[in-house]
């Protein structure tokens, strides 16, 4: 641990070249927070007050007995760059670097959590474990990263395992190793930003490092670079590179080849093996048999020397302290992040274009692209934390360029604010800046650009995340996009009616402490939490319950699933399924037909490949050339429903029809909520377009107002809706599932039961373990995970991720199909009739 | 039968004519249309008069329940009272339709209507335009089709009356959206209100034309409204009517400037832009009260 008091700490923040902001990604369950908790201990700050205290990074009861990561925490380290080395070309004169780490989730539920530690960070080092390798997770949240334009770093972690558990050689342990890499480098490419330049990883670059976290202990190749290169007389450029690859040592000729049998046609070992592999191999060895005196010796020649209380120690403590001493992990992986991640003000040339909303030529681009501690103030708030007084929360987040200081005044642009507009901002006052030290925190007068912040007194006016700046023309930086969509929901209520207000408190405070819990309230009453899988809302539930009711009980309903109302479609729907409706006074009548869009569009839009702010030439051109849309629909786009922003269109096709702008608003407002609660199971729709085909209206303005117009249009898009053949949505997930070889056959049983679908099943090479791949619907899913383990006695553990919206075989419109069944228990549990009104209800005759 | 609309005149319980109090008296069921436009008494006063119980049709019943309404008018007679006359609100029209198409003879009385009180102002009712409608700005709704009309009265010399928004148990715009209604309080739109509107949409089309954005409904507002010509100034001539036909009645002539600022009381209030007066026209106008406050 490194002592400092706060202005030490703040002295630090000054320069962002100095500065490393990264976070740690990783599947779940290949080390991250281990290998985090080894590099706190050895580099962590903590305040010179705050000395003493047990443990920085208090994480909460329920991570420890469930042994994963559910929030993440960012915790402070200091690295002194060794003076031996050259500093990296990234950063000042000084060798005291600040490294803001983030530790996040590794559970595919909690991705949300990765994205907001993702959004504040510009590096990340990405944890595999040697043994599973590159998984579902893994592949998840690296794409979630290059999206963000952050630069990623690998750890091969978990070397223990290879070493003790599996026992593999060194030749086997290379393939291992190369594989990993390999598959990393893969996922990399395909997701790569151009702007972020090569993010291939590769041993012989340094950006990538070996590390077994629970034992404390990595290595780069450089650090055996350097040991070697004074022994061999090269320098240590050339040595990294024969350490890896196709290099091998002849030890008898002491010459390198590029084959592996030399002249005589005997085995050469490769390098990478033999110098590095077999040293560390022969050290455990040594150790776990209690050769003190041979390891003794050993080590002397590594300018290692054990103390007579390390001396003491005997077989796996023994071996964690030699390697400890020789490789330790702080000093391998810091040098390594310090290296090759960048700083904030390198990040932030390249990474201003993709957060920054506005023109790039305007003040707050222009500051934010230099990272200037003096320019405006751009801040965004990527998530809220509990604060230790209950009910309140700290804002945190990244000041992307000027300085925030307490008592400060600020707007506030919640993630609907429009620029120029007044909805969703607040001006008002900085009641504290606080340093955040894993749960901890410090006051402290400001903090300049390039470094994460905690801010007390905006939980009001700020839900879950947004922009704070102090320049009125600044444009707000770009909402976060979330890899998982809250597609499981339960229904709770209080168990004793009078605790109802402390439910509605606490439903509150968990949809800010949550960056992806949505809460909301049925028509019939009912609060519903939607999350993004079971254990999700487990623990939402739990969060509920213990720490924002303080314990007042509540009752949970069954889980269920939200749908989404889709179209499929009839042949020339401008002929044959036109809905016509009529205002309540008669006198202006609209024709409007539904068809889905195209294939790809609401992948497109949901992706925020497509958007209301684009240009509507390029749009027009791009969603005509790209999907097929129809041109002269492309370029009369009037909204994007539900929310502005969702995946259903309002095309204007009409022709030469007067005051059609004078009815815009209306069309929209009521495309807005009907779009938002369809005519099947007023569930919102998804993938429709719907075409105004013709309208007829009344001359005089004050006979088309909202009034007439609104309610008009929304019958006339529930007829289209269903005249167009209705279909139901229903969200299915990927599923990962790794067993053993026996086990496969139970598990197809289950998945068949289960409406699911293996879509993909290998062996993962070098281990008896198997992996399926299938798509489950979301529906079927409850219980999943504790049938799999019936099935399997254990043996099976599935991750679960949202992956599509898949079509719900049957017309809901008739009975006996799946479709129907799901309409009619949404539209019971919603309070609603059983039958999905008649189209006379929607349509008007002439 | 008899499916009857009668007119009620603009004042108070006493301007039915003779002929719409008989019909009222034998018939069966009785309705008052209660929100193209109001009375300034209430319901209670007319039935105490009419002998009748009168029953409200408010906007729901009169264009979705237009079932209930004609229900049984077949067999016995129904009227529906209108405030002023018949045929002025656009409801009428398609309630005449319906009942004609289900077979029920209609009938109709007629009393006076705000479009021949006007004549109270002194301007003739022969040199009236096309009648426009002003209706409320919205943060979002800012209909301007009415423009190019008034500009055509103007340029034809024409009188223009210029009817004023009302808004009596209007869903909000949300709960029309969502189809479940959540009522607004009652609104009506004063002189001075039409007149700042019709100042603020002058104000836009001089920022238009010097080329800045304004809040008119962007760029798609239709050409008419930019490529006429200027319909009026702040300086052009209004008159400022209130409760027509009432005993309170109330006029004031002024500038739309000078009306902007002026209050006429209580609703009902309508605007009058008067075209080029005749000499009789002028006279009569010059009588009018002032909003200077010369006679």
């Amino acid at each position: 641990m490194v002592n400092f008091t706060v202005d030490q700490m703040r002295s630090l923040m000054d320069t962002p070249e100095q500065i490393r902001n990264m976070s740690v990604i990783a599947h779940v369950d290949h080390g991250k927070s281990t290998l985090t908790d080894s590099l706190v201990a050895a580099a962590g700050i903590i305040a010179v007050t705050a000395a003493g205290d047990t443990r920085l990074t208090d994480t909460r009861q329920d991570e420890q007995d469930r042994c994963i990561t559910i929030k993440s925490t960012g915790i402070s380290l200091f690295f002194h760059y060794p003076l031996e080395l050259d500093l990296p070309k990234d950063s000042g004169d000084s060798r005291d670097f600040l490294v803001n780490l983030i530790d996040s989730p590794g559970h595919v539920d909690f991705s949300s959590e990765v994205t907001a530690a993702l959004r504040v960070t510009d590096g990340a080092l990405v944890v595999v474990d040697c043994v599973e390798g590159v998984c579902v997770q893994t592949e998840t949240v690296l794409r979630q990263a290059l999206a963000e334009r952050i630069k990623p770093v690998m750890t091969i972690n978990k070397l223990d395992r290879a070493f003790l558990e599996l026992q593999l050689e060194a030749e086997e342990m290379y393939q291992t190793f190369t594989r990993v890499i390999e598959t990393a480098n893969v996922i990399m490419a395909t997701y790569q930003d151009p702007a972020l330049g090569d993010v291939q990883v590769s041993p012989q670059k340094g950006t990538v490092a070996f590390s077994a976290g629970l034992h404390g202990w990595a290595f780069t190749l450089t650090r055996f670079a350097r040991m070697y290169a004074k022994k061999f007389g090269v320098d240590v450029e050339k040595m990294t590179h024969r350490l890896w690859g196709d290099s091998f040592f002849n030890r008898k000729t002491k010459k390198w080849s590029k084959s592996d049998t030399d002249a005589d046609g005997t085995k050469l070992e490769r390098a990478f093996c033999e110098f590095i592999i077999k040293p560390v191999k022969k050290i455990i060895e040594l150790a776990m048999s209690d050769q003190v005196e041979a390891l003794e010796k050993l080590l002397a020649g590594l300018d290692v020397t054990l103390n007579n209380e390390d001396k003491q120690l005997r077989q796996k403590p023994l071996m964690k302290r030699v390697l400890q001493k020789w490789l330790p992990a702080d000093q391998a992986l810091l040098e390594m992040m310090v290296t090759h991640l960048p700083s904030p003000a390198k990040a932030q040339k390249y990474r201003t274009e993709l957060l920054y909303e506005g023109p790039m030529d305007d003040v707050a681009a222009t500051a934010m692209r230099n990272c200037d501690p003096k320019g405006p103030l751009m801040l965004y708030v990527s998530k809220m934390v509990p604060a230790t007084d209950k009910g309140r929360f700290i804002a945190f987040g990244r000041v992307f360029s000027g300085t925030v200081r307490t008592g400060m005044k600020v707007r506030i642009y919640g993630p609907n604010y429009e620029p120029g507009e007044k909805k969703d901002l607040a001006v008002k006052n900085i009641q504290r800046t606080m340093l955040m030290m894993g749960r901890r925190t410090e006051a402290i007068e400001s903090i300049p650009a390039g470094n994460t912040v905690g801010l007390v007194g905006l939980d009001q006016y700020l839900v879950k995340a947004g922009t704070i700046t102090d320049e009125d023309t600044a444009f707000p930086i770009r909402n976060m996009k979330y890899s998982v969509s809250p597609v499981v929901r339960v229904a709770v209520e209080p168990k004793n009616p009078s605790d109802l207000p402390k439910l509605v408190e606490g439903l509150k405070r968990l949809a800010k402490s949550d960056p992806l819990v949505e809460v909301s309230m049925e028509e019939s009453g009912e609060h519903i939490i939607a999350g993004a899988g079971e254990l999700h809302l487990e623990i939402c539930l739990k969060d509920l319950q213990d720490d924002f009711m303080n314990g007042a009980e509540i009752r949970i309903g069954n889980p269920v699933v939200s749908f989404r109302e889709t179209v499929e479609g009839v042949p020339n729907p401008e002929s044959t399924a036109v809905c016509l409706s009529k205002s309540p006074n008669k006198h202006n009548r609209l024709y409007i037909y539904a068809d889905p869009l195209p294939e790809g569009v609401a992948k497109a839009i949901e992706d925020g490949k497509v958007t209301p702010r684009d240009d509507v030439k390029t749009r027009a051109k791009y969603l005509h050339e790209e999907f097929g849309l129809d041109e002269d629909a492309a370029r009369r786009i009037w909204c994007f429903a539900p929310d502005t922003t969702g995946c259903n269109l309002l095309m204007d096709r009409t022709k030469a029809v007067q005051f059609m702008n004078e009815i815009k608003d209306s069309c929209v407002a009521a495309m807005q909520w009907a779009t938002k609660e369809g005519a099947l199971c007023d569930e919102p729709m998804r993938n429709i377009g719907f075409h105004i085909a013709d309208v007829t209206l009344h001359a005089d303005a004050i006979h088309r107002g909202g009034g007439q117009i609104i309610p008009t249009c929304r019958r006339c898009l529930y007829g289209a809706q269903l005249m167009a053949a209705p279909r139901l949505f229903e969200p299915v997930f990927m599923v990962d599932i790794t067993c053993p070889e026996q086990c496969v056959g139970a598990i197809y049983g289950l998945l068949s039961r289960k409406r699911g679908m293996v879509t993909e099943e290998q062996q993962r090479s070098g281990t008896p373990l198997w992996i399926l791949k299938a798509f489950l619907p979301v529906v079927e899913s409850f219980g999943f995970t504790a049938d799999l383990r019936s099935a399997t006695s254990g043996q099976a553990f599935p991750q679960m991720i949202f992956s599509h919206w898949d079509v719900v075989s049957g017309n809901p419109l008739e009975t006996g199909n799946l479709a129907y069944e799901f309409c009619k228990s949404t539209r019971l549990r919603k309070g609603l009739k059983e039958a999905i009104p008649d189209i006379s209800h929607y349509f008007d005759k002439l | 039968m008899v499916f009857y609309l009668i007119g009620l005149g603009l004042g108070d319980e006493q301007d039915i004519t003779l002929r719409g109090l008989e019909t009222v008296r034998w018939c069966a069921r009785v309705y008052l249309e209660a929100y193209t436009s109001v009375l300034p008494v209430d319901v209670a006063r007319l039935e105490r008069q009419y002998g009748q119980r009168v029953m409200l049709a408010d906007r729901e019943m009169v264009e979705d329940g237009a079932d209930d309404l004609l229900h049984g008018a077949d067999t016995s007679d129904v009227a529906l009272l209108v405030v002023g006359d018949v045929f002025w609100a656009t409801t009428h029209q398609d309630l005449w339709l319906r009942a004609r198409r289900r077979g029920i003879e209609c009938a109709v009385v007629h009393n006076a209507g705000i479009m021949n009180a006007v004549g109270v102002c002194g301007l003739q009712m022969y040199r009236f335009g096309e009648t426009i409608s002003l209706v409320w700005f919205t943060e979002r709704w800012r209909p301007t089709s009415w423009y190019p009309r008034l500009a055509a009265n103007r340029q034809r010399g024409l009188h223009t009356l210029c009817l004023l928004d009302i808004r009596v148990k209007e869903p909000t715009e949300e709960s029309l959206a969502r189809g479940k209604p959540v009522y607004e309080a009652p609104r009506f739109m004063s002189v001075a209100e039409a007149a700042q509107q019709l100042l603020q949409v002058a104000a836009w089309r001089r920022e238009r034309r010097n080329g800045q954005a304004n809040p008119t409904n962007d760029a798609e507002a239709p050409e008419p409204y930019c490529a006429c010509a200027e319909a009026y100034t702040a300086q052009t001539l209004g008159i400022g009517l209130a409760r027509a036909g009432q005993a309170t009645q109330q006029i004031l002539v002024g500038t739309l400037e000078q009306l902007a600022r002026a209050e006429l009381g209580p609703p009902l209030h309508a605007l009058i832009i008067p075209g080029e007066l005749h000499a009789l026209e002028a006279e009569f106008v010059a009588t009018l009260p002032q909003v200077s406050g010369r006679q």
